[in-house]
């Protein structure tokens, strides 16, 4: 479905990501479906690791550094530039990891969001501040070990779609370095739409989730297999849509692979179930919606 | 008990533990997360211990803002581009006069530099920091050991002036490893916080604040920490001096510059070169007397420091034209080794010998 310049990679080896990093597989293909025409504004972040230390970049397009709070209004400060110069053929696109996103970055993202911005935001979320050592951020899920959550998170995972859905901006979706595909044709899609465009992406951290390097990959499918992060968009904050259909495999399948679960018992495991299938629900219920009204 | 092997991160946080320190609010920055990943697990041990990892640096900074508002012993700490976002919550706790410890594990810089270690955020911290007429207490600790015996020490300065204290690092001090003791901390003295918000029942409401529209009243708050201020530059300084007697020529230098112009130095002594140090401890107020006193009897002066030269500011102002002063400075997280030191006194002393002769 993706049109153009989708063979052509724009991330170089040399980068200075983990082994099996889930992070640098997205951003290959992020760049792969935006194309070379895209400047990027990347904040403190696995992401920024990825792109390298000056004056080395493992990337070949444009891309600026900016504070680690401000990756959405740095994005729409270029993206305003670009338009007096009368560029309207590239695209602004802001990298940002969980913690620039769902924690302090969430403000200046609203903000963006608000008045509707011309950029594409896209956040990279491997569920903890992986780059800094594995600090719990709101967007780690609830249970899940860091070192600064020694005895798992309380807190449940923050909803950034349904956040991003309430600003009303013309496109929100998932998406996973599970589906390549699916990943590209979001990300193609975003480029075409008018506004501020936000991109919710789980990145598999073999690292920070204790697992083995060669199972990124599997656990982002299983993520997404299991329904605990579902595939799907938002159009203009109310037209929902599944974009894959998950088996809707039991969740232990997902934590059993993962460390930071290790100290679940099977009561722990039995709730994380139940929790992921209201979750779901919730979201079904959405779609189901908005087919019946006829809004898709 | 025994001397255990920390990193200087680790034990600030055990050092605020059994300072009494029963509120600490984190935010991950490298070089400092070792601190916020200790408390994390130290804090659910201590009664009342809160450890709150909040969602950016400005959270942070005002969650100690409250803790102390309330009475609590309370303390963050970050790294350079944290502190930069901590600042407005830190003049806020000075015109509210409001104790709290803020630890600064600096990095190279400026705007996101990177994560070795610095000495850059020398005049950010001894000149306010944020906006407004105000002072915090600077203290720059050179050993692991140092970092554990600053902790107590700014607390209690933190309430007795009722005054945000500093304890200024850096990325080695923060990450390195020595032994350290925690045998003489004791929190001894109570300070009487007749001023915290604990609920009016019984007795007149009471009020916090730092809004004053009354341009005279705002005046007068001004003079009336002016004074304060005056009375910690009376009362509070602290330095140490390493062979200055028979010194021809005076390095001054904080925290992990100390340490290494230590090194340096007894290289100096070795090849009978009379240097000595004169390290300031309190980075504000500045030890500008012991400058002055040793400046009567020595001529040359020589700042070295991680930056392209702040501390020299503070001893210019203190030397008032008296001495010769020479600088080496090294910014961007370059750590200068003991024998490069050497090398540099050795040629400038060799040359002020001449201009004597």
């Amino acid at each position: 479905m993706y049109k153009e310049n989708t063979v052509e990679d724009l991330m170089r080896s040399g980068h200075f990501a983990c082994p099996g990093c889930g992070v640098a597989i997205a951003m290959r293909l992020v760049l792969r479906a935006l194309g070379r025409k895209t400047i990027a504004v990347i904040i403190p972040s696995c992401a920024s690791i990825i792109a390298a230390t000056h004056p080395h970049s493992a990337l070949e397009i444009p891309a600026f550094h900016g504070t680690f709070e401000t990756a959405a209004p740095t994005a729409a400060g270029i993206s305003y530039a670009l338009k007096i110069r009368g560029k309207s053929d590239i695209t602004v696109v802001a990298i940002a990891g969980d913690g620039g996103t769902f924690d302090i970055g969430l403000q200046s993202l609203s903000g963006t969001a608000d008045r509707n911005e011309h950029y594409i935001y896209v956040c990279l979320d491997n569920e903890a501040y992986m780059n800094t050592g594995i600090q719990a951020s709101s967007a780690t899920p609830r249970r899940a070990w860091t070192i600064t959550t020694p005895a798992g998170r309380s807190a449940r995972k923050k909803n950034i779609m349904e956040i991003m859905a309430a600003h009303r901006i013309p496109y929100a979706a998932t998406a996973s370095i599970g589906y390549p595909q699916d990943l590209m044709d979001k990300v193609q899609k975003a480029k075409g739409i008018e506004g501020t465009k936000f991109l919710h992406i789980l990145t598999p951290c073999a690292t920070g989730w204790r697992m083995a390097e060669n199972l990124t990959v599997n656990a982002a499918i299983l993520s997404v297999e299991t329904r605990i992060f579902p595939l799907y968009e938002v159009f203009d904050g109310k037209k929902y849509g599944i974009t894959y259909e998950p088996q809707g495999l039991p969740v232990e399948e997902y934590l059993k692979i993962q460390g930071r679960y290790r100290h679940l018992d099977a009561g722990q495991i039995e709730r994380m179930q139940t929790e992921t299938d209201e979750e779901w629900e919730s979201l079904y219920r959405h779609v189901t919606d908005c087919q019946r009204k006829g809004a898709l | 008990m025994k001397k255990q092997l920390m990193s200087g991160n680790a034990a600030l946080g055990e050092a605020a533990v059994l300072s009494g320190c029963t509120c600490y609010f984190g935010y991950p920055i490298t070089p400092q997360n070792e601190l916020t990943e200790y408390m994390a697990k130290r804090m659910p041990e201590v009664p009342g211990g809160t450890f709150i990892q909040s969602e950016s640096e400005i959270a942070a900074i005002n969650m100690v803002l409250g803790a102390s508002v309330a009475g609590a012993r309370a303390m963050t700490s970050s790294s350079s581009p944290g502190m930069s976002l901590k600042q407005e919550g830190i003049s806020y706790l000075a015109a509210d006069e409001l104790p709290a410890v803020i630890i600064n594990m600096v990095r190279g810089g400026p705007g996101m530099g990177n994560i070795s270690p610095a000495q850059s955020d020398y005049l950010q911290a001894t000149r306010g920091g944020g906006h407004g007429d105000y002072r915090t207490i600077v203290l720059a600790p050179s050993s692991v050991q140092e970092l554990a015996d600053a902790v107590p020490v700014a607390f209690d300065l933190a309430d007795s002036y009722r005054n945000p204290v500093i304890i200024l690092g850096d990325g080695m001090l923060g990450q390195m490893m020595e032994p350290v003791s925690f045998d003489h901390i004791r929190q001894e003295k109570v300070y009487p916080k007749d001023y915290i918000l604990t609920g009016a029942k019984g007795r007149p409401a009471r009020k916090i604040h730092s809004l004053l529209f009354d341009t005279k009243l705002e005046e007068e708050h001004n003079w009336k920490l002016f004074r304060k201020y005056k009375g910690m530059e009376q009362n509070e300084v602290r330095f140490e001096t390493f062979l200055v007697d028979d010194a021809e020529m005076v390095v001054i230098a904080y925290g992990t510059s100390a340490r290494i112009a230590k090194g340096a130095i007894r290289r100096l002594r070795q090849e009978n070169l009379k240097v000595g140090l004169i390290r300031p401890i309190t980075l504000w107020p500045f030890p500008t007397n012991i400058i002055r006193e040793t400046a009567t009897r020595v001529k040359d002066f020589f700042v070295f420091e991680m930056s392209t030269g702040q501390l020299i500011e503070d001893v210019r102002l203190a030397l008032e034209g008296r001495g010769h002063i020479h600088f080496y400075g090294r910014p961007g997280g370059v750590i200068p080794t003991p024998v490069e030191l050497f090398r540099i006194v050795s040629r400038h002393y060799y040359q002020s010998q001449q201009v004597k002769k």
